[in-house]
C-alpha cells in the first residue's frame, strides 16, 4: 500500500511538474522533469545492485548475562556497493525458549553504502531462559520507496540469561546438613541411590557394598559399581520447572539458584534432579564446582519448562524408591518434612522431602 | 500486553515490549547522532530555502550577498530544527518565542535596510516587467540605503526566515512534499512567468532539496530522531520499528542526490539545450491570455483586475478609463437588414462626444445653465447633419454617376435602448431626435425588439479637394467651438505625441490623418485587455505616457483630441460598426428586393438584401472630423490587434556562456547528434576535469574524515567506548588485508585468526572474555582490566602494520 502511494505521489508530481512546463514553457521544469525520469531508474538500479551483493549477521553475547540487565544484540547489515538504501525491514523473531514465549516484529534500517550498517539492539529480559533472535527474510526497498525486493536471509543468534541469586548459604547449609544426615542413615541401612558413573576392576580399600555382584560372576573377578561421589557425601535436589500464568517457574529457577550456588559456594556437592521437556525423562547433573553449577544452569535453561504439574517430584519419587531425603525446590505442595526451608517468590519453596 | 512502547508508570517505562518478559531497552541518543540528524533535516530546508530565493534573485539577475545568506540560513535552519529535536513541547515554544523577540529586535533594527533591499527588489522586477510586458512607464521606489548587496541580501535573510520556519514545520511533521513544493515554488513563477530561467547552480540546490523530500518522505524516515529516540515505533499494529541513530546513511543519500543533480542537469543542458527545448512549443497560450492583464496588475496592482463599470461590450456612453478587459459575448445586438454597395465598413452612429473631461466624454447639453450654447450647438448639430445628407441627395437627384440611396432596417435585439442608431447622411423628419440632446430628452432610442427605417445618403467617393487644405486653411466660421476645446491638462501630453507622430504645420488634413493612423498602427497595440485607468490619472495621458495600449474608445478619444489640439474639429462617436465580411457572412433576407434597399452607384456592384446580425463586438468608437467644403467625415484611427512579446531569455544567455547557444540545430534531420560540431564541447572537457576535481577533493576529505571520527571514537571518550571502536577498528583493518577474516564470526575466532596470522602471545580465552563483557554487557571493568586490554589490541594492531607489506599498507591507509 506504502507502494502504491509513493508511486503515486511520484506521478503525480511528474504530472504538476509537466503542467507548469506546458504553461511556462519553462525549461527549469523541463530539467525538473528529465530528473524525475531518470532517477527512478537510479534509484531500481541501486536496489538491484544491493539486493544481490548484501548480507545479514545477527550477533548475541556468547557469555551467559543476568536476568534484568541489558545486553547487546547486533544486526549486521553488509553493504559493498556504492548505493545507500534507506530502507531494509528485518523481520525479527525473538524467543526465550525455556519459557516458551516469543514474538515477532519489524526493525526497519537505513542500508549505508560501502560499509556495515550496525545497529545495537539492547535487551533486557525479565524471566531466565535463552534468549533466541532469528530472522527469515530481508525486504529492500529502494530510494523512492516504489519497488520492493525481498531476500530470504535465515540468521540466528542466542544467549543464556541466567537467574539472580540470593544469598541463602546459612538456611542451606542447615538444609543440606539435614538432607545427609538423612540420607547417610538410608546408606547405612544398604540403600545407597547415588548415580553409577561407571565400572571398574577393584581396588583393595573399595567398599563392599559397591561390588558389582551379577557383573562380577559374569567376569570372574570382582568389579565395583564406580558413583558419581564416591568420596563425599551427596545431597540430592530435585527441581521442579512446572509453569504457569505467572511464570513461577522463573521464581523457582531463581531460587534453585540461590541455594545452589549457596550450596557451591560451602563446597557442598549435591546432584540435581529436574524433568527435561526436551528429553523426555528424568535428568540429572552433578554439581560440585562452580564450573559445575554454571554447566547445570547452561543445560537447564536450554530446556524448556512444562504445564503439569508435580511432574518432576513423581518421576524422581518412582525412579528413587527408598532414597529417602532430598530437597525439593519448586512450589510449595504441603509435603515438606524439615524445620527448615526457605522461600522464594510466588510461593516456590526450597524444603527437604522424602519419598 | 501488545507490542509497543510502554507508558508512563510501568516497570519498563520507556522500553519497547517485543515478547512476554522481552524489552527492547530505548538507548540514550548518542549526542553526535542528534546533531547529525538535526543538520540532516537543517540542511534539506537549507537547499530548498536558498534554491527557491537563490533562483528568484539569480532570474532577475539581482546581486547580493550571498556568504552573509547561507549563513543565515544554515543558522535559522540549525536552529529551528534543532527545536525539533527537544525532549519537551514548552521547550520548543520557548524556543519560538525566543526567536520571535530576536526577530523584532532585528527588523526594527534593520528596517531601512530592509525596505531598502525590498524597494531595491521591485524595482528590479519591475524593469524587467516593463520591458516584458512592453510597458510605457512603470512605478519606482526611492531607495533610502544605496546598497543594493547588502540590503537584498538582509530582505532575502528575512523572507528564507519564513521558508525555513514553514519547511521545518512541515519536514519535521510529515516531510510534505506538497508544502515543500507550494512554499517555494510559486515565488519562481514570477520570473518563469517572464521567460526567465535561474542560474543553474540554483536549479540543482533547489532540486537536490526536493528529491531529498521525496527519498525521506517515501521511506518514512522523515522523522530522523523525535525526541531524541534511536528507535521510533511506527506502526503498532504492523509491530514495526524504525532504526533512526544511522545519520551517516542520509548523508550518503544526500550526497549522491546532489551529485546526480549535478550530472543530470550538466547532461540535460548539452544534450538538450534550451533552444531546441523552445522549438517543442508552436504557442504559448497562457502568456497569449494573460501578458496584458499580469502586466496591467504590474502597473496598477489589484485594480487592474476589476471594471469599474460594466466592460461586456457594446456601448460605454462617453464613459472611459474604467474598463480594465472587454469581454463581448457575441451575441447579437442589432439585425440590420440592408443591402451591401460598398465594402467600406458600414458606421452605425449613436453617441457624440462634444467635451473631453474626467475621463469621460460629457454631453455636450450637460451644460443646461447656458442655454444659448446649448441652442447653437443643436442647431449646429442638425444643420450640419441635414447639410451632408441634403448634398448627397442631390446627387441623386442630379442623375451624379457616384450618387446612390439606400434604406436601411435595424432592429434592436440586445443593444442599449437609450440611443438610436442609424447609418450616415440620413435624412430625418426632425433630427432633434436624432442628436444627443435628443436622445436625452426622450430617453429612448429604438426600443428593445423594435426597429427603425432610414433612408441614407453614402458619400461613396471623396472628392480631391476635401481635406486638401491646411488646417489653418479651413473655414471654421460655422463650427461650434466647443469641437476645438482641447483640455489644459492634455495639451502637454498631445503636443508630445503629435511632435513624436512627426506632424508638421505644413501637412494638409488628410496627411494628418494618414500620419496619425500609421503612427497609432506601427507604435500603440490594440488590445481588449488594456487594465483600467488608476483612478488618480487622466484617460489620455495615462494611455499615452504609461499604457500604451488600448482599444476603439482610447484611439478615438485621443485621436479627437489631437485633432482638435491640431485645429482640425474633431467629435468622439460611438455606435456600431461592420466590414462586407461580416455582412456577407449574414443571411441572406430573400424576401425582400435588392432595388428596394438600394439604388444608385455601388462600387461591388448589385448584391442582395442581408439581414446582418450586429453583435457587441461590433460595438466601437471612432472619430469624425469636420471637412471644410462638406462637413464631417467618419475617420477611423483604430489600429487591427497586433501584439508583441518580449524575446529576453536569460537561460538562452546562460547556454551561450557555455558555447552551446546554437548546437543541436540539426537534431532532428538526423539523429540527435546529427550535425552537432564537436569543437563546440570543448567545454564539456572543463566540466569533466571539474567533476573528476570535486570527486577526487571529495575522496581526500571524506578519508580525512573518516580517519578523524576513527581517531575520535578510538581515542576521545569513555575507554569501554574507545576499545569496542578500537577493536572494530583492528577487524576492519584485518578485513582490508583478508577477505578469509569475515569468517571468523565470533570474538573467540578472530583472537584466534589474529594469534595464527601475527604470531602473538595472546590469551584468547581472556582476551575474549573481556572482550564480550564490554561488546555486550553494561557492567563496568575496572579501568586497569580495560588499560591491559587496550594496550593489547595496540600491540595486535603495530604486528598488522609489521606484517604488512607496501601495497597492503596502502590498502590500510586508503581505509
Amino acid at each position: 500500500m506504502k507502494q502504491f502511494w509513493n508511486i503515486t505521489r511520484y506521478i503525480l508530481i511528474i504530472v504538476l511538474n509537466i503542467i507548469m512546463m506546458w504553461l511556462f514553457q519553462s525549461y527549469l521544469n523541463f530539467l525538473f522533469l528529465i530528473a524525475l525520469l531518470l532517477f527512478p531508474i537510479y534509484s531500481v538500479y541501486g536496489l538491484h545492485c544491493v539486493k544481490n551483493a548484501f548480507s545479514l549477521e545477527l550477533q548475541a553475547p556468547l557469555e551467559s548475562m543476568e536476568k534484568g540487565s541489558v545486553f547487546l544484540v547486533r544486526v549486521k547489515l553488509h553493504n559493498p556497493t556504492a548505493f545507500p538504501l534507506l530502507n531494509a525491514t528485518v523481520k525479527l523473531e525473538l524467543e526465550n525458549t525455556f519459557h516458551r514465549e516469543d514474538g515477532v516484529h519489524f526493525l526497519n534500517i537505513p542500508i549505508r553504502a560501502h560499509a556495515d550498517t550496525v545497529v545495537e539492539y539492547p535487551i533486557v529480559m525479565d524471566y531466565s531462559g535463552c534468549f533466541v533472535v532469528n530472522t527469515q527474510y530481508v525486504e529492500l526497498v529502494d530510494l523512492l520507496g516504489i519497488f520492493e525486493k525481498k531476500i530470504e536471509i535465515t540468521k540466528s543468534a542466542s544467549c543464556l540469561v541466567t537467574p539472580i541469586g540470593e544469598d541463602y548459604t546459612q538456611e542451606a547449609g542447615q538444609l543440606y546438613v539435614q538432607g545427609v544426615s538423612e540420607a547417610t542413615e538410608s546408606r547405612n541401612k544398604g540403600v545407597d541411590f547415588s548415580e553409577i558413573s561407571g565400572v571398574r576392576e577393584y581396588i583393595p580399600g573399595d567398599k563392599l557394598q559397591n561390588i558389582h555382584w551379577k557383573l562380577s560372576v559374569k567376569k570372574d573377578e570382582w568389579m565395583v559399581k564406580e558413583r558419581v561421589s564416591m568420596s563425599a557425601v551427596q545431597l540430592h535436589v530435585l527441581l521442579e520447572l512446572y509453569n504457569d500464568e505467572q511464570m513461577c517457574a522463573d521464581a523457582v529457577l531463581d531460587l534453585a539458584q540461590s541455594v545452589t550456588k549457596s550450596l557451591v559456594s560451602q563446597n557442598l556437592p549435591f546432584t540435581i534432579f529436574y524433568y527435561s521437556a526436551r528429553l523426555g525423562e528424568l535428568a540429572s547433573y552433578y554439581v560440585g564446582s562452580e564450573q559445575e553449577h554454571k554447566e547445570w544452569l547452561e543445560m537447564v535453561l536450554y530446556d524448556r519448562c512444562y504445564k503439569d504439574t508435580l511432574h518432576a517430584k513423581h518421576m524422581f519419587c518412582q525412579q528413587h524408591v527408598g532414597a529417602g531425603s532430598y530437597l525439593y525446590i519448586g512450589l510449595a505442595d504441603g509435603d515438606g518434612n524439615s524445620e527448615t526451608m526457605i522461600t522464594g517468590r510466588q510461593g516456590s519453596v526450597a524444603v527437604l522431602c522424602a519419598c | 500486553m501488545f507490542f509497543g512502547r510502554n507508558k508512563k508508570g510501568e516497570l519498563h517505562k520507556g522500553d519497547v515490549f517485543l515478547a512476554k518478559g522481552i524489552y527492547l531497552k530505548q538507548p540514550v541518543m548518542k549526542n553526535g547522532n542528534v546533531l547529525m540528524n538535526c543538520f540532516l533535516r537543517a540542511f534539506v530546508v537549507f537547499l530548498l530555502t536558498y534554491g527557491s530565493i537563490g533562483a528568484f534573485l539569480s532570474a532577475f539577475s539581482i546581486a547580493y550577498n550571498a556568504l552573509l545568506v547561507i549563513c543565515i540560513y544554515l543558522w535559522l535552519s540549525v536552529y529551528f530544527s534543532w527545536l525539533y529535536t527537544l525532549p519537551k513541547f514548552y521547550m520548543r515554544d520557548v524556543g519560538y518565542i525566543l526567536f520571535f523577540a530576536a526577530f523584532v529586535f532585528s527588523i526594527v533594527r534593520l528596517r531601512y535596510f530592509a525596505n531598502s533591499g525590498f524597494y531595491e527588489i521591485v524595482n528590479r522586477i519591475m524593469e524587467v516587467a516593463q520591458g516584458y510586458f512592453n510597458l510605457a512607464g512603470v512605478r519606482q521606489y526611492e531607495i533610502a540605503i544605496d546598497k543594493p548587496y547588502l540590503t537584498v541580501a538582509i530582505v532575502a535573510c528575512f523572507v528564507g526566515m519564513v521558508f525555513i520556519i514553514l519547511l521545518n514545520i512541515w519536514l519535521s511533521a510529515s516531510a510534505s512534499v506538497g508544502w515543500s513544493v507550494m512554499i517555494t515554488f510559486p515565488m519562481l513563477c514570477i520570473p518563469l512567468y517572464m521567460e526567465l530561467v535561474p542560474n543553474v547552480f540554483y536549479v540543482i540546490i533547489l532540486m537536490t532539496g526536493y528529491f531529498l523530500v521525496v527519498t525521506f518522505k517515501a521511506n518514512g524516515h522523515y522523522i530522523a530522531s523525535p525526541k531524541g529516540v534511536s528507535f521510533y515505533i511506527k506502526g503498532l499494529k504492523k509491530n514495526r520499528i524504525t532504526y533512526t541513530q544511522d545519520s551517516k546513511t542520509f548523508r550518503q543519500v544526500v550526497l549522491r542526490i546532489f551529485l546526480a543533480g549535478i550530472c543530470l542537469v550538466l547532461l540535460s543542458v548539452a544534450v538538450f539545450p534550451e533552444n531546441m527545448f523552445k522549438r517543442m512549443f508552436k504557442n504559448d497560450p497562457l502568456r497569449e491570455q494573460t501578458s496584458e492583464l499580469v502586466g496591467n496588475f504590474v502597473l496598477r496592482g489589484f485594480g487592474a483586475f476589476y471594471n469599474r463599470y460594466a466592460g461586456a461590450g457594446g456601448m460605454s456612453g462617453g464613459k472611459l478609463g474604467g474598463i480594465s478587459n472587454v469581454t463581448p459575448d457575441y451575441q447579437p445586438d442589432l439585425i440590420v437588414t440592408f443591402a451591401p454597395f460598398s465594402n467600406e465598413a458600414m458606421y452605425l452612429k449613436a453617441y457624440t462626444g462634444g467635451r473631453y473631461g474626467d475621463n469621460e466624454w460629457e454631453d455636450i447639453y450637460a451644460d443646461s445653465e447656458n442655454m444659448q450654447k446649448y441652442d447653437d450647438i443643436e442647431i449646429f448639430e442638425d444643420d450640419s447633419m441635414k447639410n451632408e445628407a441634403m448634398a448627397l441627395r442631390q446627387k441623386v437627384y442630379d442623375a451624379d454617376v457616384h450618387g446612390g440611396m439606400g434604406k436601411m432596417k435595424i432592429t434592436n435585439v440586445g443593444a442599449d435602448s437609450s440611443y438610436m442608431y442609424y447609418p450616415y447622411y440620413t435624412l430625418f423628419p426632425d433630427y432633434g431626435d436624432f442628436n444627443n440632446y435628443g436622445m436625452m430628452r426622450t430617453k429612448h432610442g429604438i426600443f428593445m425588439n423594435d426597429h427603425a427605417i432610414y433612408n441614407f445618403y453614402p458619400k461613396l467617393v471623396w472628392e480631391e479637394q476635401l481635406g486638401k487644405m491646411k488646417p489653418s486653411e479651413q473655414d471654421l466660421s460655422n463650427v461650434n467651438t466647443i469641437f476645438l476645446e482641447v483640455p489644459d491638462k492634455n495639451e502637454e501630453v498631445l503636443a508630445h505625441e503629435i511632435a513624436a507622430m512627426g506632424i508638421t504645420d505644413s501637412m494638409s488634413v488628410n496627411e494628418i490623418v494618414d500620419t496619425m493612423r500609421t503612427y497609432f498602427s506601427d507604435n500603440i497595440p490594440y488590445t481588449l485587455r488594456p487594465g483600467s485607468t488608476p483612478r488618480d490619472e487622466d484617460f489620455v495621458n495615462y494611455f499615452l505616457t504609461k499604457n500604451r495600449k488600448g482599444y476603439c474608445a482610447h484611439f478615438a478619444t485621443t485621436a479627437t483630441l489631437m485633432f482638435r489640439q491640431l485645429g482640425i474639429p474633431a467629435r468622439y462617436v460611438e455606435g456600431y460598426a461592420f466590414g462586407l465580411e461580416a455582412a456577407l457572412a449574414s443571411e441572406e433576407n430573400t424576401l425582400e428586393k435588392y432595388f428596394d434597399y438600394y439604388d444608385g452607384y455601388a462600387p461591388i456592384g448589385e448584391s442582395t438584401v442581408l439581414d446582418v446580425e450586429v453583435t457587441d463586438a461590433m460595438a466601437h468608437a471612432w472619430v469624425e472630423i469636420y471637412i471644410d467644403g462638406f462637413g464631417w467625415k467618419v475617420v477611423e484611427v483604430t489600429p487591427g490587434s497586433n501584439e508583441a512579446s518580449d524575446e529576453s531569455d536569460f537561460w538562452s544567455a546562460f547556454t551561450s556562456a557555455l558555447n552551446v547557444s546554437d548546437f543541436g540545430d540539426g537534431w532532428d534531420s538526423e539523429n540527435l547528434f546529427g550535425k552537432i560540431d564537436f569543437k563546440k564541447y570543448w567545454w564539456l572537457m572543463y566540466v569533466v576535469i571539474a567533476i573528476v576535481s570535486v570527486v577526487f577533493v571529495w575522496k581526500i576529505a571524506m578519508l580525512l574524515a573518516r580517519k578523524t571520527i576513527r581517531f575520535y571514537r578510538c581515542h576521545v571518550g569513555e575507554r569501554k567506548e574507545n576499545i569496542i571502536a578500537y577493536y572494530a577498528d583492528l577487524c576492519d583493518m584485518i578485513r582490508v588485508l583478508d577477505a578469509s577474516f569475515n569468517s571468523c564470526r565470533s570474538h573467540k575466532e578472530q583472537l584466534m585468526y589474529m594469534k595464527e596470522h601475527y604470531a602473538l602471545m595472546l590469551d584468547v580465552t581472556m582476551c575474549c572474555e573481556q572482550l564480550e563483557e564490554i561488546s555486550f554487557s553494561e557492567h563496568l571493568m575496572d579501568d586497569t582490566q580495560l588499560q591491559v586490554l587496550y594496550g593489547l589490541l595496540r600491540t595486535i594492531r603495530k604486528s598488522i602494520w609489521k606484517n604488512a607489506d607496501w601495497k597492503k599498507c596502502l590498502q590500510l591507509i586508503k581505509r
